[in-house]
C-alpha cells in the first residue's frame, strides 16, 4: 500500500477525470478541482509514468478508482485475471472510491472496449447480484454500481431501470453511482421523463455523481438520438435536471467527465466550479 | 583468456562509461512525471457521435477495397548501399545478421 | 399455421454471442427484441455500438501505432484497422497492449503484403509501448562497472531493466521511426538492430553493433558478462563491446552488478 496519509472519502465537491495532459496543472494550480477519477485499466501495467503520477496525485487529491472492464453484467464468470489485477491495484492505491458499470463488455475472452446493454429480468438480475457479491468479497470493499447509457431497449425486460437499480442495491449492499448525463441521454432516446426516473431513484444509495457532454445524431425515424461522447461541455438540460436531482437528494462528489477532444484544463476547471456552484447552499 | 583481451574488455568498459560521462543528473520523480504520456487508454465514453461510421463494411479482397496506402511510405524512398532506390515496397536485403 | 407462442417469445431473448456477432459482422442484422421505444427493430440504434467498438479500437491502434498511420496514411490504416479489430478483438482489457497481433497481421494483408518492413516497425512500436508500462528500476551509476577487476566481471551478471529488449531487422526499422517521428534522416537500406529501453519513464530505441542483441539477450537470460561476450564474439569476430555497453549505459538498461 501506498505510504501516505489516505485520502479516505470524496468531499462533495466538484472533481475530474484525470488526463495525463492535465497532470501540470493538478499538481500546481487545481482551482476547484477537489478529487479526482481514474479508469483502473489505464494503470493496470507494471509501473512507468501512469503509475508514477498516480502516486504523485494521491498524495494530493482523493482517488476514485472506476473500472471500464470487469464486465459485470457478462453471462459468463467474471475474468479472475482482471479481478486479481483490480485487487492489486485498489490494495496498492486504497482509492477513496471504487465503482462499475451496469454493462458488459467481455464475451468468450473478447474484449469489445464498450459498456454493452443488458436487459433487465430476473436472470440478469441473479447474475449480476452475484457479480458484485464477487466483486465486493473480493476486493474487501463496497462498490458503487453506475446507470449505463441506453441506445435501445429489450422487449424481454421486465423491470425499470430504477427499480432495477435499487433492487441490485439491496441484494448486494453496494452503493450506486447516478450518471445524470446517462440519465438525460437515455430518456431521450427511450423517451421518458427524465425527472420521473430521478422522482423513481433511489437518491438515498447514491454516493457520487457523473456529469459529461454528449453529441446529438438521429434514430430509424429521424427522431433525436443522444450519444454519449463525453466531447462537450455538459448540456444545460442535464445542468437543469442535476438541479433537480440535488433539490431531491442533496449534495454528492461531483466528477465531470471528458474523453474525447480533451480541453485545455482551464475550460473543464470552469466545468468542476459550476458543478460545486450548483451544489452551493444544498444540505446533503 | 589473454591478457591483451581482458585488457580490451576493460578498456571497452571505460570507453563506454566515458560515453555517457556528461549525461544529465536525473530529475526528481515528480519532474519525471511531467513527460508525454503515450496514447492508448481505455475510457467510459462513446465514439463521436454518428451511428454510421463503425457499420461500413469492408470487403478487402473485393473490388469494394479500393484504398491504398498514402502516407510517408509512397514519399519514403529508402537508398540501398549501391545506389539503389526503392519506393515504397522496400526488398529485404541479405545482410550479414547474426541470429539474436 | 399455428401460432408459436413459445418460440416467439424465446426470439426475444437476446444473447450476449448474437450481440456480439452482430457487433462485429455488419453483414449480420441486430438481433431480434432490440427495440426502439415503439417497440419496432432497433437496427440504426444497434449502429451506435458498432460505431462505439470499431471506432474505440480503431482509435487505439492510431494512438499505439503512431508511425503505422504515418507511413500508411490514417484514412488507409483505420480501414485496416476494421479488418483487423474483426480478426482480433482484443483478448485482454488493457487497451494499452491491444495490436499485439499487428506484426503478422500486416505479413497478410493484401493492402500492406508489398511493404516488407512494416512489421517491423510494427514490433518496435509495441517494444516501445511494452517499455512505457514496464516495472520500474533504478539504473546502476556507470562508474560502478569500472570497479571490477577482470576475473570478477567474467562471472558477474549484469542485470537488465524489464523495459530492455532487442528487436533485429532486415530492414532500418529505426530509422523508418526516426523519420516519421523526429524528422530524421531519409532512411538508407540497410539491417538494423535495435535496443528499446526506458530513460525515467521514457521509451527510448538505439541502434546496436552487430552481435549487440545476442550480448544483450543472453545478459537478459541471466548469463554472467563473459559468458555473453562469448555469445557475441562467436558471431561476430569483432563485436563491438564499447558500443553495445554504451547504448546499455545510456538507456537506463543496467540496474544491477551481480558478482557471481
Amino acid at each position: 500500500m501506498l505510504d501516505i496519509s489516505p485520502k479516505d472519502t470524496l468531499p462533495k465537491a466538484g472533481g475530474v477525470g484525470y488526463k495525463p495532459q492535465h497532470f501540470n496543472e493538478l499538481m500546481n494550480a487545481p482551482g476547484s478541482v477537489t478529487w479526482l477519477e481514474i479508469h483502473a485499466e489505464n494503470y493496470m501495467g507494471a509501473g512507468g509514468r501512469p503509475l508514477a503520477q498516480l502516486r504523485h496525485l494521491a498524495e494530493k487529491f482523493p482517488i476514485s478508482v472506476h473500472g471500464v472492464g470487469l464486465s459485470i453484467g457478462g453471462e459468463t464468470r467474471l475474468d479472475p485475471e482482471h479481478l486479481s489485477r483490480l485487487k492489486t491495484l485498489i490494495d496498492w492505491l486504497n482509492p477513496a472510491m471504487f465503482s462499475e458499470h451496469l454493462a458488459w463488455s467481455t464475451h468468450d475472452a473478447q474484449f469489445l472496449n464498450d459498456l454493452l446493454p443488458l436487459p433487465y429480468t430476473n436472470d440478469t438480475l441473479t447474475r449480476v447480484t452475484a457479480h458484485i457479491n464477487e466483486v465486493q468479497d473480493h476486493l474487501g470493499r463496497k462498490m458503487l454500481l453506475e446507470n449505463p447509457s441506453s441506445y435501445l431497449a429489450f422487449a424481454q425486460s421486465t423491470w425499470s431501470e430504477p427499480d432495477f437499480l435499487r433492487e441490485l442495491a439491496r441484494r448486494t449492499g453496494c452503493g450506486l453511482l447516478l450518471d445524470v448525463n446517462n440519465v438525460f441521454v437515455s430518456a431521450t432516446n427511450l423517451h421518458f421523463d427524465p425527472r420521473a426516473y430521478i422522482n423513481a431513484y433511489p437518491l438515498d444509495l447514491v454516493e457520487e455523481f457523473h456529469l459529461a457532454g454528449h453529441d446529438e445524431d438521429t434514430d430509424e425515424l429521424g427522431r433525436k438520438l443522444l450519444i454519449d461522447s463525453h466531447g462537450k461541455p455538459v448540456d444545460e438540460p442535464v445542468w437543469a435536471l442535476f438541479d433537480h436531482v440535488i433539490a431531491n437528494g442533496g449534495a454528492r462528489p461531483a466528477l465531470v467527465e471528458w474523453d474525447n477532444d480533451v480541453p485545455d484544463f482551464n475550460v473543464l476547471e470552469a466545468e468542476t466550479a459550476r458543478a460545486a456552484r450548483h451544489m452551493q447552499g444544498v444540505v446533503a | 583468456m589473454s591478457q591483451v583481451k581482458s585488457i580490451a574488455i576493460l578498456g571497452a568498459i571505460t570507453a563506454a562509461v566515458a560515453a555517457n560521462a556528461t549525461a544529465a543528473l536525473a530529475d526528481g520523480d515528480q519532474e519525471k512525471c511531467f513527460g508525454v504520456a503515450l496514447a492508448g487508454q481505455n475510457d467510459c465514453a462513446a465514439g463521436p457521435g454518428t451511428t454510421c461510421a463503425g457499420t461500413s463494411t469492408v470487403d478487402y479482397q473485393g473490388n469494394a477495397w479500393k484504398l491504398v496506402p498514402a502516407g510517408t511510405c509512397e514519399t519514403m524512398e529508402l537508398t540501398d548501399g549501391g545506389g539503389m532506390m526503392h519506393k515504397g515496397s522496400l526488398e529485404a536485403t541479405k545482410m550479414n545478421l547474426p541470429a539474436s | 399455421m399455428t401460432l408459436d407462442l413459445t418460440t416467439s417469445a424465446q426470439d426475444m431473448t437476446v444473447s450476449q454471442s448474437r450481440f456480439r456477432n452482430a457487433l462485429l459482422d455488419p453483414e449480420t442484422p441486430a438481433p431480434d427484441g432490440l427495440v426502439t421505444p415503439e417497440g419496432t427493430h432497433a437496427e440504426k440504434r444497434f449502429g451506435v455500438y458498432r460505431n462505439n467498438v470499431s471506432h474505440s479500437l480503431a482509435s487505439a491502434l492510431v494512438d499505439g501505432f503512431p508511425v503505422l498511420t504515418k507511413l500508411l496514411g490514417e484514412a488507409f490504416f483505420r480501414q485496416m484497422a476494421l479488418v483487423y479489430l474483426r480478426i482480433h478483438p482484443p483478448a485482454s482489457q488493457l487497451i494499452m497492449h491491444y495490436g499485439a497481433a499487428m506484426p503478422t497481421f500486416l505479413v497478410g494483408f493484401p493492402g500492406t503484403v508489398h511493404l516488407k518492413y512494416l512489421p517491423d516497425v510494427a514490433r518496435l512500436e509495441l517494444a516501445l509501448r511494452r517499455a512505457y508500462h514496464a516495472g520500474d528500476a533504478e539504473a546502476i551509476a556507470p562508474a560502478d562497472l569500472t570497479q571490477l577487476d577482470q576475473a570478477t566481471l567474467m562471472d558477474t551478471r549484469l542485470v537488465l531493466a524489464p523495459a530492455v529488449e532487442t528487436l533485429t531487422s532486415e530492414f532500418p526499422a529505426l530509422s523508418i521511426w526516426e523519420f516519421n517521428m523526429q524528422d530524421g534522416p531519409t532512411p538508407t537500406m540497410q539491417a538494423e538492430t535495435i535496443l528499446i529501453s526506458r530513460r525515467g519513464y521514457d521509451p527510448v530505441a538505439q541502434r546496436l553493433p552487430l552481435g549487440g542483441a545476442v550480448f544483450v539477450n543472453a545478459l537478459k537470460k541471466g548469463h554472467a558478462f563473459g559468458t555473453a561476450l562469448g555469445l557475441a564474439t562467436s558471431q561476430v569476430a569483432d563485436f563491438d563491446l564499447t558500443a553495445t555497453l554504451s547504448a546499455l549505459i545510456a538507456g537506463h538498461g543496467i540496474i544491477k552488478i551481480e558478482k557471481g
